[in-house]
């Protein structure tokens, strides 16, 4: 029966491993709309968009979170288990889980517009185009590329809501970039960016975390590891960051990666814990490439520089 | 009339040089696992050196005084990281190799390995419910998984048991029946529990297939317990074991209380799977491989084949420990998956290599 998992947990760890290093090579910008209306999407391909759309699923939480900011939530026809941000997106009728939407529910709404992301790729998108649906992946991989997914939504639904979004979210990242580009390395405080304590796993490049760090004005230590890797204690204790931050799951309460940081006896000698410097974060927040991304930045950049950002929370 | 080569008078009789051969054989394992789980901890994924290493670890012995010139940070990762690391995969590996041994002996099936009769699928279901519960729990006690796995594995062997039983008696078929079939259940359940888990289904995947990741003294006090205590209860019965290979009839004339027998070692078996598994998950190939491996280098004498595989079972888990750490450093590997490598080919090997049924 051990080989009931171990088969599916390799095929887990190659996927976690290989998946986000296949889709990031050479993605286009967010394309232009050309009229009638041909879409360049977020993974390359050309999508025809005969009509505004008036029925749209999400398969994405973040997603949801992009079309509520738009406000477009009254064409939102369904969203996935998981779409619980903003709380009223878990009223709407679900068409399953993230990674395993349900085909024949999808079908069964008669959406004309459907919002994938990167991980239907290979499986979902297909099966959906067989069945004549139209779909638009979002599939940003930085900051920036949320900002352009952003856009795209707003093109194809024709909502000016998206380029004023774009510009307030620009401009947060210029407020934050403005002050920390010009330090240098030395006042640059070692981060890491804890995701789960048990395995001890960390942000590595690639990650939104790994950006939102740099942009804040730190120094990822597990930036020399790429996605999301299970990193040693011993690593840990040898890099000695000066602020640690843990992804906290505000639905749940979960702060089990906090409690950690905080009171493992084998960490009580590090700069982070000495300084208390260990915080916690909302995981959907630096998890999901939504219009909420720039508010995760401002979290990071006060955290990691709270002697250039004191200001509390808009 | 010429004696036998055996009964020579210059040489001592064949099956002496044997005895001696295995009596040297337990001394030289017990000498490699001290230089290995010592070489161990002076390895790792931060670059120690060696011989601050061993000041770290002498410093602490108290006849010797050594003043620490080492960041304490150095000190940390070496005692408190490394050392219990080791000792614990120590532990796990001897107590999987003797309760693989064990299962093996009594059940006379060379394909019994320490997870037949429902340990691993109940440790399991125990510890994906841990991982399920809400943090609440989580925040209340530091243990809750161990302690949902160990109960598990416990609560699970017990229903094989009782459903095996029959009468006085507890066929070792139908035991083994009972195990495959309830641990078949199990596993489903587990299997769907693992699909509805989102975003934990990353922990629960790397706890199934195993980590020492963080390992710590509290660990090596709740497992050490139950690993003497359970490896000596089983050693006891070594020379038992050996008159049960004949039959259990015969076994039963030959004056052993053939039923005792069988509880009394598959309680001690599966309190030490159950308490090793609890804390690190379900590392596969041990229990089945290093017995056989004994077996082959060394006889299937139970008097050695026991000791043998405790020791071997220890060298072997600190080894794979060791590759899952240091190989991808810094970055570790679940040790299932080095077990499985590292074991296969080389158990393949042995097979090859002496070509006799070894059973």
């Amino acid at each position: 029966m051990l080989k009931n998992y171990i088969i599916p947990g390799l095929l887990f760890i190659l996927l976690s491993i290989f998946l986000p290093g296949t889709q990031g090579c050479a993605l286009p910008p967010a394309g232009q709309a050309t009229s009638p209306a041909e879409i360049k999407d977020q993974m390359g391909r050309s999508v025809r968009l005969d009509k505004l759309p008036q029925r749209i699923i999400s398969l994405a939480p973040s997603n949801t979170e992009i079309i509520y900011a738009l406000g477009l939530q009254d064409k939102l026809v369904a969203v996935t288990d998981y779409c619980n941000y903003p709380p009223e997106a878990k009223q709407k009728p679900s068409i399953g889980g993230f990674s395993t939407p349900n085909i024949e529910k999808i079908v069964a709404l008669a959406p004309d517009l459907i919002l994938a992301a990167s991980i239907h790729q290979k499986q979902i998108v297909p099966q959906l185009e067989e069945r004549g649906m139209t779909v638009i992946a979002l599939a940003p991989k930085s900051v920036n590329e949320v900002i352009a997914a952003i856009t795209l939504v707003g093109e194809i639904t024709h909502k000016e809501e998206a380029s004023r979004l774009a510009a307030e979210m620009k401009s947060k990242i210029k407020v934050i970039t403005d002050r920390t580009n010009n330090l240098t390395e030395t006042q640059k405080p070692r981060v890491l960016n804890v995701i789960w304590h048990d395995p001890l796993m960390a942000a590595g490049s690639g990650t939104f975390a790994d950006e939102l760090i740099r942009m804040a004005g730190g120094v990822n230590i597990a930036g020399n590891l790429s996605g999301y890797p299970s990193i040693s204690l011993e690593t840990v204790i040898a890099a000695n960051p000066q602020v640690i931050i843990t992804g906290v799951d505000m639905g749940t309460g979960a702060d089990a990666p906090l409690q950690f940081a905080q009171t493992e006896p084998r960490l009580r000698n590090i700069d982070a814990r000495l300084n208390y410097r260990i915080y916690g974060i909302d995981t959907d927040l630096v998890g999901r490439a939504g219009p909420r991304i720039t508010d995760a930045l401002e979290q990071f950049a006060r955290y990691i520089h709270p002697e250039l950002f004191p200001e509390n929370k808009r | 009339m010429s004696l036998p080569p055996g009964l020579s008078s210059q040489t001592p009789p064949s099956h002496l040089v044997r005895w001696h051969s295995r009596i040297y054989a337990i001394a030289g394992l017990f000498v490699l696992l001290i230089v290995i789980a010592a070489l161990a901890t002076t390895i790792g994924s931060v670059k120690i050196p060696f011989l601050t290493t061993c000041q770290i670890m002498l410093s602490r012995l108290p006849w010797l005084h050594i003043t620490p010139f080492w960041p304490s940070g150095v000190e940390t990762i070496v005692l408190e990281i490394r050392l219990p690391r080791v000792i614990l995969a120590g532990l796990v590996g001897a107590a999987l190799a003797t309760a693989g041994a064990t299962y093996q002996g009594l059940f006379r099936n060379p394909l019994a390995d320490p997870y037949l009769i429902g340990v691993a699928q109940g440790a399991s279901l125990g510890a994906v419910i841990g991982f399920l519960l809400p943090a609440t729990w989580h925040g209340m006690a530091a243990g809750v998984i161990p302690l949902f796995a160990f109960t598990g594995a416990i609560i699970s062997t017990a229903i094989v048991y009782g459903l095996a039983r029959v009468g006085k008696t507890l066929p070792v078929t139908t035991l083994i029946l009972a195990g495959v079939a309830l641990g078949a259940l199990l596993g489903s359940i587990v299997s769907y529990l693992i699909i509805s888990s989102g975003e934990k289904m990353h922990s629960i995947i790397f706890w199934l297939m195993g980590s020492f990741s963080l390992s710590q003294w509290a660990d090596v006090r709740y497992v050490l317990p139950y690993v003497v205590v359970g490896t000596g209860v089983i050693l006891l019965y070594a020379r038992r074991l050996n008159v049960m290979q004949l039959d259990e009839e015969q076994a039963q004339q030959l004056g052993i209380n053939v039923e005792r027998l069988k509880i009394v070692l598959l309680v001690a078996a599966t309190l030490i799977t159950a308490a090793a598994v609890s804390f690190v998950g379900t590392i596969g190939f041990v229990g089945i491989v290093i017995p056989h491996a004994v077996r082959l280098l060394w006889g299937a004498d139970h008097r050695f084949l026991l000791p043998l595989s405790v020791l071997t079972g220890a060298i072997f888990l600190i080894l794979a420990d060791l590759i899952a750490r240091t190989v991808q450093a810094p970055t570790e590997i679940p040790i299932g998956v080095i077990t499985a490598i590292c074991g296969a080919p080389f158990f393949l090997y042995l097979l090859r290599r002496r070509k006799r049924v070894i059973f």
